[in-house]
């Protein structure tokens, strides 16, 4: 009877119901992302014409619409869009930005309707040895979604361009190429 | 005993939503095209013309026109010119004529003088109501010279002083015309 006792127990264990107990950890992963200030240009118009109408020897003008999105650092950021002169007017003997037939001549813009920054007012003239100013971004400036950022995304700007038509350009077609820079900080 | 690790994950967007998949570009280049050309225009310095006479023997009654001309011709082939023509006779009658001047003599005439390009006329040229006459010719790829001033030029009248003009004030009217090609 003494035997039979430890092997009850013994069973009793066996056949008492295991519950079983799973563990569970936690933990925790900290993802972090720094959102930095970016500027960046979009459908960059890849030509834009001077022509002109009317009066004999009045300057040659054309326009052009510049799209960007901006993002600038919070209270401290800034930024800019700014335009140069890369290559001057070819062939020679017509219109030049660096070394124009007369001292009056040149190619200057005033830019309008930007929709986000503060675009140049002008007339500003196109430089081949410095960029020149088209908009300016202050701190905590966005593009899109509306509130605290511009409602319109991509924002747009508009340059207007002059051109001098000084009667020493031989008749001909000319060409010069502008970069325009934008920045975010 | 089953470790069970939960991993608890947060998907950031790490760029404006709706650029996300749009950068854009920092620098952008455009090709800025001008093409000049054949022009001309002119100006007529002058408000109007008074034409004297000094003296007491009838001598000629003279006077000047000024003009500031800007032309640009083309390259090869072009060519321009400056020409006047009266388009309007000398009202009101009884005085000076260039149509039908009171004796055959009596003309209003005229010698040119340039500063700048091109060519002026030769010699005394007489005007006339019914044809434009020369004043400065310009050749292929000519261009002014003095911008944005322009290039200057000058018409010397003269005109007949005779005796059969009625005493009075009389008035002609001159169209100068400047073209270039």
């Amino acid at each position: 009877m003494i035997r039979l006792a430890p092997l009850v127990v013994w069973g009793a264990l066996l056949l008492a119901p295991i519950r079983l107990e799973a563990a569970t950890l936690t933990t925790t992963q900290t993802l972090q992302a720094v959102i930095s200030p970016l500027g960046g240009l979009f459908s960059f118009p890849n030509s834009v014409t001077l022509a002109k109408t009317g009066t004999a020897f009045n300057n040659f003008t054309g326009s052009l619409s510049i799209q960007y999105r901006e993002r600038t650092t919070q209270s401290t950021g800034g930024g800019t869009i700014t335009v140069k002169a890369t290559a001057d007017f070819t062939p020679a003997n017509g219109p030049s930005i660096a070394s124009p037939p007369h001292a009056g001549d040149a190619l200057t813009y005033t830019c309008s309707a930007a929709t986000l920054g503060t675009n140049c007012s002008g007339p500003l003239t196109v430089s081949t040895a410095a960029s020149t100013n088209v908009v300016t971004f202050s701190a905590t400036e966005c593009t899109g979604g509306g509130g605290s950022c511009s409602t319109a995304n991509p924002n747009t700007v508009t340059v207007n361009f002059t051109l001098t038509d000084d009667p020493k350009y031989k008749t001909g077609s000319y060409s010069a190429t502008l970069t325009f820079t934008i920045s975010a900080s | 005993m089953k470790k069970i690790l939960t991993l608890v994950g947060v998907a950031l967007l790490l760029t404006a939503p709706l650029a996300h998949a749009q950068l854009g570009t920092s620098t952008g280049t455009t090709t800025v095209t001008v093409a000049p050309v054949a022009e001309a225009a002119l100006n007529i310095t002058n408000g109007s013309t008074p034409l004297t006479s000094t003296g007491t023997n009838f001598t000629n009654y003279t006077g000047s026109t000024g003009l500031t001309y800007y032309v640009r011709t083309t390259q090869s082939g072009g060519s321009g010119s400056i020409t006047l023509k009266v388009t309007t006779d000398f009202s009101p009658a009884n005085g000076p004529s260039v149509a039908t001047p009171p004796n055959a003599g009596d003309k209003l005439a005229y010698t040119c003088t340039l500063s700048g390009v091109g060519t002026a006329c030769t010699g005394s040229v007489t005007s006339s109501t019914t044809a434009a006459t020369n004043v400065a010719t310009f050749g292929a790829d000519a261009h002014t010279v003095t911008f944005p001033g322009g290039d200057t030029a000058t018409t010397a009248w003269t005109l007949t002083n005779d005796p059969k003009y009625k005493t009075g004030s009389y008035s002609a009217t001159v169209t100068f015309t400047i073209s270039a090609s």
